[in-house]
């Protein structure tokens, strides 16, 4: 089994091959939004970094997100169009799962905070469970105001993670029982959707690429109808 | 047995569309999966949702292509994006997936130039034709006056200095009601009705460049003051201005750069109007028009085909950390 993990839900791009052995290649750039022209090279020199051919790739796993449009929409189309050209099926994992389980480890709540810009966080909880970790709430678009709001109104221990925790670090710094988990954990990494991925495999838990969805969490009208009026009246 | 077969997709703006095309010239399939009928609903194309409608149409609009093709992945010389211009979320989808499919299936990858493609749209039905030709290529997000001496190589002669032909015919169907896309719409209503109210001709006697965001005002001000004035004669005496300043542009260009032919290209290409004119006008000047078929005027994955053949042949394939260029201009 050979899996190829593709990332690209934040300002990060990465890929990484993996399967029974873990993860044999993975690579990552974090220079600015450039993600398409990034992606397709990185998966050629992941590919001869792991002395694979991409034709003997199994399964495609991908990032869907929630996260920043244009950068998650480069890699779902970059994932579907290999698993459709190599007819090999396909395995989805959000983001918050990707950011969440570097600290699986962590007996505390874990709080995964993607950053949504616009002055809101795409976020959810996981819990620490035999073998890895398990999502407790629905994944979500919220303000930083309303998450710090509940996690102080919270009775567990806080262990924060994702890139929204540092972007709006102000909002979470001085509450009691809430770590930040380190900065270099603050993205999703390619290395963690290929071990993530693995697991899901060995339960065959498959997708074809026509069933593949982005996780948006936001409608498209309520981004664009505004700036549509604005450019009507003009 | 098919040589030359380029897998050709296109998704500048809000139509997903895929074909196979042999040469540069034989279309074996041109699949073009519409989201207007998404679109009307908001009077325009919004960025965000065409993207979100590429990610799910395109791998079903690549498949139906190669399927009506009638031809495997293996039988494949290339494989040619959209790059720009257009939008950046929507050009992103085409880009990364030709980009994917170049890799996973070991072919060449070719970027090419939207207008680019629709200069070629004319090639796929008349692959002969001759040059020196002018081109009017007239659509939503453009409209502008190219002289092509020979292949590959391009002169803008003169282009909108505001609004393209198309924008202006959504506005204006816009401000009377009429729903999106305002181009069809107006051409059938003006094909009843009588241009009788005449209305200005911005810069019809000085250079090449177009205008059109005035005679919109003077559209949307004549029927205010108007109110009982009927649309399908405010909209064929509209028709009547944009397509009289476009045909006398397009032949003065035409006569001033000695070319043999005209052709045109783009959305409002299909304008019944504008097609006729053009079919008019030309022999009078000794002019060789050529129409593309409306198929063929509207976004396409086909003319991209076209384009990207030439361009291979021509200078090789584009390197896979190609990206998009939503300002992209020709010549480049």
């Amino acid at each position: 089994m050979l899996i190829l993990g593709i990332e690209s839900s934040t300002s990060q791009v990465g890929c990484a091959i993996g399967g029974h052995e873990g993860v044999l290649a993975s690579a990552h750039s974090s220079r600015g939004k450039r993600h398409a022209e990034s992606l397709t090279p990185q998966i050629e020199f992941v590919c001869k970094q792991a002395r694979v051919e991409l034709q003997e790739i199994s399964i495609i796993a991908v990032d869907i997100g929630p996260g920043l449009y244009t950068g998650l929409r480069v890699g779902i189309t970059s994932a579907i169009s290999i698993a459709f050209g190599l007819n090999v099926p396909m395995i989805g994992v959000s983001s918050l799962d990707l950011v969440a389980y570097p600290i699986r480890h962590c007996q505390k709540l874990i709080v995964a905070a993607v950053d949504a810009r616009r002055d809101e966080i795409f976020h959810a909880n996981y819990r620490q469970v035999p073998g890895g970790i398990q999502r407790v709430s629905e994944p979500v678009v919220i303000t930083p105001e309303d998450l710090s709001a509940e996690l102080l109104a919270s009775s567990d221990e806080v262990q924060l993670v994702g890139d929204g925790a540092i972007r709006y670090a102000g909002h979470f710094n001085d509450l009691k029982g809430v770590e930040p988990a380190e900065p270099g954990l603050a993205f999703p990494s390619a290395s963690s959707l290929v071990q993530l991925a693995h697991a899901k495999a060995l339960r065959e838990d498959f997708i074809k690429p026509s069933e593949l969805k982005p996780l948006y969490l936001r409608k498209p009208d309520a981004l664009e109808i505004d700036k549509q009026k604005r450019r009507v009246d003009r | 047995m098919n040589k030359g077969l380029v897998l050709a997709i296109e998704t500048s703006c809000d139509e997903t569309a895929a074909a196979v095309v042999a040469e540069g010239k034989h279309v074996l399939s041109s699949v073009v999966s519409s989201q207007v009928d998404i679109h009307a609903r908001y009077g325009g194309v919004v960025p965000e949702v065409a993207s979100r409608a590429h990610v799910d149409l395109i791998i079903p609009v690549i498949a139906q292509t190669l399927i009506e093709a009638g031809i495997e992945h293996h039988d494949l010389d290339l494989i040619a994006a959209t790059r720009g211009p257009g939008l950046i979320g929507s050009l992103l989808v085409g880009v990364s997936a030709a980009k994917s499919l170049a890799l996973v299936w070991n072919k060449p990858f070719i970027g090419v130039n939207h207008l680019e493609g629709h200069l070629y749209s004319s090639f796929l039905e008349e692959p002969d034709l001759e040059l020196p030709m002018v081109i009017l290529l007239v659509s939503g997000g453009h409209t502008m006056l190219v002289s092509m001496d020979e292949h590959l190589t391009y002169k803008v002669l003169g282009q909108t200095l505001d609004d393209a032909a198309g924008e202006a015919y959504d506005k204006v169907a816009r401000y009377l009601g009429l729903g999106y896309p305002g181009g069809p719409i107006i051409d059938k209503l003006a094909a009843s009705g009588q241009a009788e109210i005449k209305f200005p001709r911005p810069m019809i006697a000085e250079g090449y460049n177009f205008s059109f965001s005035g005679l919109k005002t003077a559209v949307i001000n004549y029927v205010r003051k108007n109110p009982d004035i009927s649309d399908e004669n405010v909209s064929a005496s509209f028709q009547e201005a944009v397509v009289d300043v476009l045909v006398t542009k397009t032949i003065r260009a035409a006569k001033d750069q000695n070319a043999v032919g005209v052709c045109i290209g783009g959305g409002v290409a299909a304008n019944s109007r504008l097609r006729e004119a053009i079919l008019e006008a030309c022999p009078k000047e000794g002019l060789k028009p050529f129409i593309p078929s409306r198929s063929y005027c509207t976004d396409n994955a086909a003319m991209i085909g076209a384009a990207a053949w030439r361009r291979f042949k021509n200078e090789g394939a584009s390197s896979l950390a190609t990206g998009a260029n939503p300002n992209l201009r020709i010549p480049e």
